[in-house]
């Protein structure tokens, strides 16, 4: 139809342009992906506060300013009045605290910028991970070395799964600069646990073939009901992994007890253990 | 036919050049950006909800997060009336139990929310303390500590309302948490040796004023 040369040059089109849809497309889709767009978001804040300086140097504990955090889902940012608890006497007049003196003056709170930002529909719990020891650097990176709190993780879907599944690999065992309560343990104490505990649960990969059990998704919104238990494939992975030899596993993670508290209203630490898997766990 | 060179140079261009967008695109490389990440399907990302700590131009103050109103009492959590040791002295006492559990837990808590200015050991040496002219705690453990003549429920009262300079951390730090700081206060003092205030020795102390009392009054009496 065409001349040879017409076609030569409409062929190699073809190619230069197949080539770089590809290009685009798979860049798009890779670079889009939470772990690229998502990481490294790091905004000014209006108050320019260092956690290398607090944290890092001054040894601060990381609890001191976030204290809601092993009660609470939420981890609090901390108040203007917990920076005026030293600044009060601690350079009381550098230009750099400003804003802070004035919010405490006027009352009006200071306006930092939020990093890490879960969808609303999801629900996190930052208590019901530090109980189990797990620190804040495995979700948040070494804080206490940031200059700017920088996000270290793409906090998607996947990632908390991968988590669940085989925690051993992700979690970074409670630290000291965290100041996590974990009972009489010391934090050595802490990390062999998370390591000794591998065996019991068996390789998470096991269990990510089978987790999605129908009948557990969706359907449990505060913990185990009898008739999930009952559900034909839940028994089924259960039994399975009871002649496996492992213990607790995934969605199971309300069946281990906690001990009683050591005085009434005393915070609880936890065993390690698997996450949830059942969709209700994490979406309300 | 003429031998065409090899493009050394355009291939090795090229090679680094993927080798980067591969790193970039598979998140290897981090690339610090301050803009808010974008969001391709926003789904329901953001809902009206209230939430702690966000954005709320409905109040004056901006924040979802409200304090609570005047005379008004929170239906978990406590309210701290004393405003004098004395008080504190009257209306409370330490009944927390001294197990292992409790004095890590007292010692967990004296680590985060008092180190930074009295130091690991008590004696004042925190980080915070040695950056300040001002801030500098008194030593808790040493020999004429008036921490170690003070009673529990004015250690106490102390951690809730703090003294002078000295901030309180009722906020932080609910009843349990601080009987459990007390209480490690004494197990660090016990270690270090020496004089400290005990219940029992206060009670004892108080019962042999009130015998010597009695035993004038009656010898007033007889004469
Ligand atoms: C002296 C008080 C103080 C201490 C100690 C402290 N922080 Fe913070 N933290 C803040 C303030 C204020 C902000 C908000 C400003 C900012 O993002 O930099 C913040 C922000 C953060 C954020 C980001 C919150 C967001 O918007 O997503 C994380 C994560 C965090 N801190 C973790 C830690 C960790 C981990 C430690 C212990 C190593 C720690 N902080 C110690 C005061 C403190
Ligand atoms: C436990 C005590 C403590 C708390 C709480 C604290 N700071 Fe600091 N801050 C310090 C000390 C100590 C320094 C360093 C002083 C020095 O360098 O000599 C400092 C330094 C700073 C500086 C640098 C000031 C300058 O002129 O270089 C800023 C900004 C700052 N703090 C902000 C904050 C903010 C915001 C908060 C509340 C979230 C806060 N700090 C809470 C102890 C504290
Ligand atoms: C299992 C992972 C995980 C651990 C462990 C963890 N965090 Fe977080 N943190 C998150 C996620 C996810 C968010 C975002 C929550 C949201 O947007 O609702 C977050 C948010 C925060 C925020 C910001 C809250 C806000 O409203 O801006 C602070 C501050 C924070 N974390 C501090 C800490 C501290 C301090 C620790 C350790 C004691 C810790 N986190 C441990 C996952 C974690
Ligand atoms: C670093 C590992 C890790 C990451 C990351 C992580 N989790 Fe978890 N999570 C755990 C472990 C371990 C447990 C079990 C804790 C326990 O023993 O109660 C858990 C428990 C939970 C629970 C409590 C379930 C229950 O039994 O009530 C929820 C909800 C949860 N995770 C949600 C999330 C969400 C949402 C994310 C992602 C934003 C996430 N987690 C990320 C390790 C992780
Ligand atoms: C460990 C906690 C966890 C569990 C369990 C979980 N999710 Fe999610 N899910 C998340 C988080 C976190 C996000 C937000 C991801 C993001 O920010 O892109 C999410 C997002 C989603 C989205 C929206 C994705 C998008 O980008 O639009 C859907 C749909 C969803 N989850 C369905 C489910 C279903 C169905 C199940 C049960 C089979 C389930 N989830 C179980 C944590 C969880
Ligand atoms: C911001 C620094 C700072 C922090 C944090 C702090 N203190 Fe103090 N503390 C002081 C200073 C300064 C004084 C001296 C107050 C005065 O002049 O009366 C003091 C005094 C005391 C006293 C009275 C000692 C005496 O001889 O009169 C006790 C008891 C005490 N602190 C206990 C604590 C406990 C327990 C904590 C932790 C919950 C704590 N402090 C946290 C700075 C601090």
């Amino acid at each position: 139809m065409f001349t040879e040369n017409v076609d030569k040059r409409i062929k190699l089109s073809f190619k230069i342009g197949g080539v770089l849809l590809a290009f685009v497309g798979l860049s798009a889709y890779f670079g889009l992906h939470p772990r690229v767009s998502d990481v490294g978001y790091r905004p000014e804040q209006p108050v320019p506060y260092s956690h290398k300086l607090h944290a890092g140097d001054l040894g601060i504990k990381c609890m001191y300013c976030h204290s809601s955090v092993e009660s609470s889902a939420h981890s609090a940012v901390p108040s203007t009045s917990t920076c005026m608890n030293c600044h009060k006497a601690v350079l009381p007049d550098s230009p750099k605290l400003e804003l802070v003196r004035e919010s405490s003056k006027t009352g009006m709170p200071i306006e930092w910028r939020k990093v890490h930002k879960l969808p609303d529909y999801v629900n996190f719990n930052h208590s019901r991970h530090i109980r189990s020891g797990i620190d804040c650097a495995s979700c948040h990176g070494e804080v206490e070395t940031m200059g700017v709190v920088t996000q270290m993780q793409p906090l998607n879907m996947g990632w908390c799964l991968d988590c669940h599944r085989n925690p051993q690999d992700h979690v970074v065992p409670a630290r000291e600069i965290s100041g996590i309560f974990m009972g009489a343990k010391t934090y050595e104490e802490v990390a062999a646990d998370w390591q000794n505990s591998i065996p019991t649960w068996g390789d998470g990969k096991w269990l990510s073939e089978k987790s999605f059990v129908p009948g557990f998704n969706g359907t449990i919104m505060n913990g185990w009901k009898e008739e999930d238990r009952l559900d034909p494939k839940a028994v089924a992975v259960m039994k399975e992994a009871a002649e496996k030899g492992f213990e607790g596993v995934a969605f199971a993670s309300h069946a281990f007890e906690y001990d009683a508290p050591a005085a009434e209203g005393m915070f609880v630490p936890k065993k390690p253990s698997l996450g949830p898997e059942n969709c209700g766990a994490c979406h309300y | 036919m003429k031998k065409t060179k090899f493009p050394i140079f355009t291939t090795l261009l090229v090679v680094v050049f993927l080798l980067f967008w591969v790193g970039l695109i598979s998140g290897n490389i981090l690339w610090t950006s301050n803009t808010p990440p974008l969001q391709v399907i926003p789904d329901m990302d953001v809902q009206t909800r209230v939430q702690p700590q966000r954005l709320n131009t409905f109040f004056a103050t901006r924040s979802a997060t409200r304090a609570p109103l005047e005379h008004t009492v929170p239906r978990y959590g406590e309210i701290y009336r004393p405003t004098t040791p004395e008080e504190a002295e009257e209306e409370y006492r330490n009944t927390l139990p001294n197990n292992a559990i409790t004095l890590a837990r007292g010692k967990n808590r004296y680590g985060v929310y008092c180190t930074p200015c009295h130091g690991a050991s008590g004696e004042g040496e925190g980080s915070v303390a040695a950056r300040s002219v001002t801030l500098k705690p008194p030593s808790l453990i040493a020999e004429a500590a008036l921490a170690r003549s003070h009673s529990d429920a004015r250690l106490f009262h102390i951690i809730s309302a703090g003294q002078n300079i000295m901030p309180g951390y009722r906020d932080k730090l609910k009843e349990v948490d601080r009987w459990a700081v007390v209480n490690y206060i004494r197990e660090m003092q016990r270690e270090a040796g020496g004089y400290f205030w005990t219940a029992e020795a206060a009670a004892a102390q108080a019962s042999a004023l009130e015998e010597s009392e009695e035993d004038g009054e009656s010898e007033g009496g007889t004469e």
